[in-house]
């Protein structure tokens, strides 16, 4: 009788546990940006500035464009390293069309099909030539970066067309383009993510790839999807980082960009091995990095301790979603 | 023969989780004896066994070792007493060199706490010897053949000092040649006085390198003796019990055309020269052994492996299959053994594993409608009786059998006529396999033509129509579901009847 009582009070309190562990594990990303967010408008009167805020979204957007395609590849459970030199790549080639044919429209396309034809190269070597990920994006890190140098000798090339640097630097009520855009893309990616096949696959073939091969869904093709999407994001990443000064540099546009859409992927919940987390993780995860980056320089920090700082957070949030 | 056999185990007894694994088992093993020990899959050998290597304690019953009680708390001390253990799967590290692996673990070093390469080298040279074998101590294990790496094991028992060695199941990878030179290997071991115990299905290899054997049915010695003396029939009826023949769902009905017809089928290594057919509302069974090649088989005729020649039919039209995409337009479904590995995408909820091969039942306009999702969820729920509260929730927190439930539930609306079933009731309790019969015959009878893979005979004639029966990558026999005797299964299973033509 006794223990018949005991088994149907049971349920109550773990319930509740677990619902809350849920809602940490769901969600923990979100409750850490409230934290942190909060922390800061206390720590800097600034920071709380509308002109602040919207600062902050103006410089996490490229990083966050680049980001989205970054969390589609680690949900595959690959990892893309060439995003920073295809940006650079991307930007030299498309400002250079853009100087011979004066049109902004063409100039636009070429950067997106040049970085979606880039991704679809790292796909069909990760797909079909079976390398590894980190090895085929390695190769394509130093490859792209290369080329880049080549085609611009090494230096900066700059546009020659008025109305270019519109893209970047003009705003709708208050929002940069650029802000708008990374929403958009973020939206865009969302619904591919959580509304359509393409993402449903793109979990599956993250979390047990043998299952999905074997329940039927064609691996390969989504593989080489997956990198050609973020391939076109770069694209749209380096249209932005090329338009807000009129030119790129091919050594130093786009260094270092993958290991930030990295971190704001793994701050965001997104288990490195694949299978796991959402969009709105990785878009909370830049905002972090945006916010932290914003408060150094607010407070004054060594430009040469952020990147401690940064390390440190990283390490923090994959130890945190380590106790799933 | 002594008056003290070298190893006796006495009225062993084991239960796990209150069921009574091992009942009263006594073995006895004399120095320098090859003993065999027989039973189907889950007769008790491997939980005895366990006892003997220190991983399991008894519950009741005694060991003793050269006349002396012994007690076994952990592989450490079964170690110790000389007893080794070679695993079906070979754990050598295939990046090392023969001495290396050898040494693994206890390796030679002299006082300043280098490796002694030369001492561990010579000590490998003299056992190598020993087995009369030649191999260089300094090879990449990577470089050898399987038979060569089970000798390394079979090495390192004996630099152990190792008087019992038992096998378990050590010529499912091997060659035939390897074969011989493992028995030849096992015959020199014999003369050393080393004792061994032998664990394995194949009949005919027993009764060609064991003295003695000894025979377990749930958990119960059903019989002993000396191996010349007993023929290869006798130990197969006692392996398999006349008794607990269980009720077959056997149901017959009118068949339809011919679903599925495949003409020599051969893949390297792994099949040879299969034929069969199926038609439709027809339930066909393939069994045998580990190793058998039945489930690379189907995995190439699911298009998952690509490389094998022959012909495959569709309701007569040839198909071409290299991948399981163009295996499902075809019309064929397939659920996979290994459910964890290869069924269940863990990551993903209940409903999303449903519907994960047929997402175009589920899209308008390219988008995804989950409530659509969550009511065809829902029939099947109710159909095969898949016990979920929120079905929400990733598949991973779902019992066996309800996952089992699920992932037939995908292929079911897949819609594909011809289904293939391996190791369907794998790790499910009992109540969850009866379903799982019932609803595979209900399929039948609504005219899909259905393959089942197993490696337990009972389990195929209980609902088979016709059984095949494969040894080593070929069918070796094929039977009628009702005219199918367990006995004349294992023979053919076990490879020691072959049948020159196959009967229709």
């Amino acid at each position: 009788m006794t223990n018949a009582n005991i088994k149907e009070y049971e349920p109550q309190p773990s319930t509740m546990k677990s619902r809350l562990a849920w809602l940490w594990s769901e969600y923990s990303v979100i409750i850490a940006f409230v934290l942190i967010f909060i922390a800061s408008s206390i720590l800097n009167p600034r920071f709380l500035d509308m002109n602040n805020q919207l600062n902050i979204l103006m410089q996490v957007s490229i990083i966050g464009i680049i980001a989205m395609g970054m969390t589609v590849v680690m949900l595959s459970g690959g990892i893309d390293l060439s995003v920073g030199s295809v940006l650079a790549l991307v930007g030299v080639i498309s400002v250079l069309s853009l100087n011979a044919s004066g049109s902004i429209l063409i100039a636009v396309f070429t950067a997106l099909l040049v970085g979606a034809f880039v991704g679809f190269l790292n796909g069909l070597m990760v797909a079909k030539g079976r390398i590894a990920s980190f090895i085929a994006t390695l190769g394509m890190m130093a490859a792209a970066r290369s080329i880049a140098l080549y085609i611009a000798e090494g230096g900066s090339v700059s546009g020659e067309v008025s109305g270019f640097t519109a893209i970047a630097n003009n705003n709708l009520w208050i929002f940069d383009y650029p802000v708008i855009i990374f929403l958009a893309m973020t939206a865009l990616v969302y619904v591919l993510m959580h509304k359509m096949r393409f993402g449903r696959y793109v979990y599956a073939l993250g979390s047990n790839e043998k299952a999905a091969l074997l329940s039927a869904i064609r691996v390969d093709r989504i593989k080489i999807g997956v990198y050609t999407l973020t391939g076109l994001l770069v694209g749209v990443a380096a249209i932005i980082e090329t338009s807000r000064l009129n030119s790129i540099s091919s050594s130093s546009s786009g260094v270092q960009y993958e290991l930030d859409a990295i971190a704001a992927v793994i701050i965001g919940g997104t288990r490195m091995t694949g299978g796991r987390g959402k969009i709105i993780g990785t878009l909370f995860g830049v905002l972090i990095l945006g916010i932290l980056n914003n408060m150094m320089n607010l407070m004054n920090v060594s430009p040469h301790l952020q990147g401690f700082v940064k390390g440190l957070i990283i390490i923090i949030a994959v130890v945190f979603q380590k106790r799933e | 023969m002594t008056a003290e056999p070298f190893l006796t185990m006495q009225t062993i007894d084991k239960s796990f989780n209150g069921v009574r694994v091992l009942k009263n088992v006594s073995l006895n093993i004399e120095k320098g004896e090859i003993h065999a020990l027989l039973g189907e899959n889950g007769a008790g050998k491997s939980t005895l066994m366990n006892i003997l290597g220190g991983v399991h304690q008894p519950d009741q019953g005694i060991i003793q070792l050269n006349g002396k009680m012994v007690k076994m708390t952990n592989p450490r001390v079964s170690q110790e007493q000389g007893i080794s253990f070679i695993h079906q799967e070979l754990n050598v590290v295939s990046d090392l060199k023969v001495y290396e692996n050898m040494f693994l673990g206890s390796e030679i070093r002299n006082r300043a706490g280098f490796l002694n390469v030369e001492k561990m080298l010579r000590e490998t040279h003299d056992i190598m010897a020993q087995l009369d074998v030649d191999i260089n101590p300094k090879e990449y294990v990577r470089n050898l053949d399987t038979s060569y790496k089970q000798l390394i094991e079979i090495a390192k028992a004996l630099l152990h000092n190792s008087n019992l060695i038992i096998m378990d199941e050590p010529t499912t990878s091997l060659a035939e040649h390897e074969v011989h030179r493992l028995f030849e290997l096992m015959r020199n071991l014999k003369k050393k006085g080393v004792s061994i115990i032998y664990i394995s299905h194949k009949l005919k290899e027993i009764k060609e390198v064991c003295d003695c054997y000894t025979v377990l049915r749930d958990g119960q010695v059903v019989g002993t003796g000396s191996m010349k003396e007993e023929d290869l029939e006798t130990i197969t009826r006692m392996m398999v019990g006349k008794s607990i023949s269980q009720e077959r769902f056997l149901h017959l009905h009118p068949f339809g055309e011919t679903a599925l017809q495949v003409e020599n089928l051969s893949s390297e290594g792994l099949f040879r020269n299969v034929s069969f057919s199926v038609r439709k509302g027809e339930i066909a069974g393939f069994t045998g052994l580990a190793g058998d090649g039945r489930t690379e088989l189907f995995e190439s005729l699911f298009g998952y492996r690509k490389k094998y020649r022959g012909e495959i039919k569709i309701h007569g039209r040839s198909v071409k299959l290299n991948h399981p995409r163009k295996a499902l337009k075809a019309g064929l479904g397939f659920v996979p053994k290994d459910r964890k590995e290869n069924g269940i995408i863990k990551d993903l909820s209940v409903i999303h594993n449903m519907s994960l091969s047929a997402m175009g039942n589920f899209e308008r306009v390219g988008f995804v409608q989950e409530q659509t999702e969550r009511k065809k969820f829902q029939h099947y729920k109710e159909m095969l009786n898949i016990k979920v509260h929120n079905p929400r929730v990733t598949i991973d927190k779902l019992s066996g059998g309800n996952q089992q439930k699920v992932i037939i539930a995908k292929w079911l609306e897949a819609q594909t006529d011809i289904l293939i079933f391996d190791n369907p009731t794998q790790g499910i309790d009992i109540g969850a396999k009866q379903e799982i019969y019932q609803e595979i015959i209900a399929l039948s009878k609504q005219g899909k033509a259905i393959i089942i893979l197993s490696s337990e005979a009972p389990e195929v004639m209980r609902i088979c129509h016709s059984i095949h029966v494969m040894y080593q990558g070929e069918i070796t026999a094929s039977f009628k579901g009702e005219e199918a005797e367990e006995e004349e299964i294992m023979q053919y299973a076990t490879g020691s009847k072959r049948e020159a033509v196959k009967i229709d």
